[in-house]
């Protein structure tokens, strides 16, 4: 136990005498869904966090996400590959990905890449990988709308198919009414 | 007192004539149209509220609706009928003095003419607005008890029996009040 203590120690103070002298862009990445509830052919909003630990700019930015698949996800709006050009150091640069479910059960969510340049002069991309959202269940829009709608638009598109319907034939009886209720009426005056 | 229902048979006759129970074909599309498309309507409350599916219903959609036609204007006749007489009873006094003003420039017409003329207004009124009048009773009364039986009395049902009775019985229950008042 001493031992391991003392080789984390070790390790940790390599790793900040190496981060110290090293000038480098780091980045941590997150993937987020930002919704309550994932509803079949509702959107999902997505959304992709890249924090920049290092003490140097990244460079050429590039999130790329391929666990949303067209056979299961329409996309909506963002893109699914995003390219920034700079996160400058210690700083953080978010993206944003709307995708719209096609079917409805449970749906892993796996993590999106990021390939960047962590020094001016590097020759190769460094690869990162984002957080997982992980397994998620996506609602079916049948039980989503039974739960939750008011059906408040249903409701007045029934009112506005069933009003003429009722106001036309009433309208047409009242104003024949009236007129002749109106005729009658200085008759009995008299 | 005798002379006077004597003076009055022909014009009853008349009356008989256009008081039958029997509708101009113009009338006839006017209930089969409004009955059709109220009918029709609560296809969409299933549909949309209930969550119906339209595909797997779309038979009992047309038979349905098709039957719910056919009674609802079964209803609007009987009721028109019913009312007509009511409402020419009514609108009788004020009827005759429109026509009577309206024909009393008119010297050369004679009494007689007069009087066919005041009498065929009449109809015309009493058909017009009994003919409204039961196309909006029953039209509501129609949308109010679909609504009533779809969501509280049918409501633990599944969405196409749900449909199906409330619909059929609400239409047939409304033929058969139609046809008891008269």
């Amino acid at each position: 136990m001493k031992w391991h203590i003392i080789f984390a120690a070790f390790a940790a103070f390599l790793l900040m005498t190496y981060a110290e002298e090293e000038e480098a862009a780091r980045l941590l990445v997150s993937k987020q869904l930002l919704n309550k509830y994932l509803v079949e052919n509702m959107d999902i909003v997505i959304k992709y966090t890249v924090y920049n630990v290092g003490n140097a700019a990244a460079l050429e930015v590039e999130i790329t996400d391929n666990s949303f698949h067209p056979d299961h996800f329409t996309h909506v709006s963002g893109e699914l590959n995003a390219r920034i050009d700079r996160v400058p150091p210690y700083t953080n640069v978010s993206h944003i990905v709307v995708v719209r479910p096609r079917k409805f059960g449970y749906f892993n969510f796996t993590s999106a890449e990021v390939l960047y340049r962590h020094k001016e002069d590097a020759g190769s991309l460094q690869f990162a990988a984002s957080s997982e959202p992980g397994e998620a269940i996506i609602v079916s829009f049948r039980d989503y709308d039974k739960q939750f709608s008011s059906h408040v638009i249903d409701w007045a598109a029934f009112a506005v198919m069933t009003l003429p319907s009722l106001a036309i034939p009433f309208a047409l009886w009242y104003s024949s009414k009236s007129k002749y209720e109106k005729l009658l009426k200085p008759t009995r005056k008299h | 007192m005798s002379g006077k229902s004597k003076a009055f048979t022909k014009e009853e006759e008349l009356l008989l004539q256009d008081f039958s129970r029997n509708v101009s074909t113009k009338s006839s599309a006017l209930f089969y149209g409004n009955a059709f498309i109220v009918s029709a309507i609560p296809i969409w409350l299933f549909w949309r509220i209930h969550l119906i599916d339209i595909y797997a219903n779309l038979i009992s959609f047309v038979l349905v609706t098709l039957a719910s036609t056919y009674a609802l204007a079964l209803a609007y006749k009987n009721t028109k009928f019913v009312l007509k007489h009511k409402i020419a009873v009514k609108r009788e006094d004020a009827v005759t003095k429109e026509m009577s003003r309206k024909l009393a420039e008119d010297k050369k017409m004679s009494k007689k003419e007069k009087d066919e003329r005041i009498l065929w207004k009449k109809n015309e009124v009493a058909d017009y607005e009994a003919t409204t009048f039961s196309i909006f009773y029953n039209n509501a009364l129609f949308l109010a008890l679909v609504i009533v039986s779809s969501f509280y009395i049918l409501k633990t049902f599944t969405p196409a029996v749900n449909y199906i009775f409330s619909v059929g019985a609400t239409s047939a229950l409304l033929a058969l009040l139609s046809t008891g008042s008269q």
